[in-house]
């Protein structure tokens, strides 16, 4: 497996993880704007921590700058997350219009948003795992 | 009209052989992109761009027909 589907693969992971624990927030008491930073830190710590120990597994692999494949897949993914970003949002508004509460919109945005990001990456994981 | 998909093939494999072994890493390197791009354009998973295939060619020191070709009847169809 190359450095950057680990990478994706962590992102995705954690991401994942953010998701569980961004939509458990409504089922935690008193959870809040600290809930919400601590879970972003650790999201971010753990990112930086688990791509430097990879980055220490394989240097070489690391410091190799994309070549056109990889550029490719990052490519075809990010346009897959920017289209499922663009899904989320509208069922934002639409959340937003149903209810009647910008609350539960915006949860629904910020949600749309980790979603969009983790497609992004699970997209990268599959044309990796492909390919192309 | 949709064009026909053109089957590319190629001998990288043997090219790698017939260069003392070379290995995949040996070839990125030289290619400039990662082993896992070679791996998949050997497969033929993946189809590069004239600039690396024209790269493949010249670590070989071979034309770039030597390295890959296409399904000719499925060409030949086409015209």
């Amino acid at each position: 497996m190359s450095f950057r589907e680990k990478c994706a693969w962590i992102s995705f992971v954690l991401l994942l993880l953010l998701i569980v624990g961004f939509a458990a927030a409504g089922h935690v008491e008193g959870a809040g704007f600290h809930y919400f930073l601590t879970l972003l830190l650790a999201f971010a710590l753990l990112q930086v921590l688990l791509r430097l120990i990879i980055r220490w597994q394989a240097p070489k692999d690391a410091r190799t700058p994309k070549d056109e494949r990889e550029q490719l897949i990052d490519l075809k993914a990010a346009r897959i997350g920017f289209y499922s970003l663009v899904a989320g949002v509208l069922l934002a508004m639409l959340a937003v219009h149903v209810h009647g509460n910008p609350w539960s919109g915006l949860h629904t945005m910020m949600l749309a948003v980790l979603v969009a990001w983790a497609i992004k990456f699970a997209s990268e994981i599959v044309y990796y795992r492909r390919g192309r | 009209m949709v064009p026909p998909q053109i089957t590319i093939t190629n001998t990288i494999r043997k090219l790698r052989f017939e260069h003392g072994e070379m290995t995949q890493q040996d070839l990125a390197e030289r290619v400039g992109v990662t082993r896992q791009t070679i791996n998949a354009i050997e497969l033929g998973k993946y189809s590069p761009s004239l600039e690396v295939a024209f790269r493949i060619a010249a670590a070989f020191g071979v034309r770039l027909e030597e390295v890959f070709s296409h399904d000719s009847t499925q060409g030949a169809q086409q015209r």
